[in-house]
């Protein structure tokens, strides 16, 4: 498939990959979730920080068994 | 003394707004009247979608004796135009498996229709009034 020509300025990096996944589905949920303003970055921060915090975690875990 | 007017979700149909929203990512609220949130929705899922078609992800369809590509299936599916239109316009929709990005890919493209499909259900709630 051909990638779009924008996105695919966008560098095969795992972590901005998996950071903009989770900014995606964090902002996703967080105005799915919520009406209020302050809640909903509220939910928005914790998504976030949960989902990249957790890759790193799982990352950090899977280190010592590269196969 | 007169009632107070209904919501203006109150007063439009159920059944189009959930069609609009599986057509459209955020076509549904737009129709119910949550003009922000339809057009914050919208541009979530379709960066989510030109993610996927861009990390060379696959575009999955059903196949004989893989019954998880059901499921991936009827996730893709769940973007509907989007979907419809990567099919039709892209020279691989089968992604392509040596990319290093493909499997990103495919976790991007079913997450965006996963997110549409939730999309057409909050819609549902809405257009009954079961949710603001």
């Amino acid at each position: 498939m051909t990638a779009l020509p924008m996105l695919a300025l966008v560098p095969a990096d795992h972590f901005l990959i998996m950071t903009l996944y989770a900014f995606l589905v964090s902002a996703f949920f967080a105005i799915l979730w919520r009406e209020d303003r302050r809640e909903r970055w509220k939910l928005f921060g914790i998504l976030m920080a949960a989902l990249v915090g957790g890759g790193l975690a799982v990352a950090w875990l899977m280190y010592p068994f590269p196969r | 003394m007169t009632p107070p007017p209904a919501p203006e979700s109150a007063r439009r149909s159920t059944s189009i707004a959930m069609v609009l929203a599986w057509l459209i990512p955020g076509l549904g609220h737009y129709y119910l009247g949550k003009r922000k949130t339809a057009a914050a929705f919208a541009v979530i899922v379709t960066l989510t979608f030109l993610a996927g078609v861009s990390f060379q992800g696959r575009l999955y369809t059903v196949e004989q004796g893989q019954p998880l590509t059901i499921l991936a299936t009827f996730a893709v599916f769940g973007t509907g135009l989007l979907n419809i239109a990567a099919r039709l316009f892209s020279e691989n929709p089968g992604g392509v498996i040596l990319a290093p990005t493909y499997e990103y890919g495919c976790a991007y493209l079913l997450t965006a229709g996963l997110m549409n499909l939730l999309l057409v259900l909050d819609a549902f709630d809405i257009a009954r009034g079961r949710k603001p």
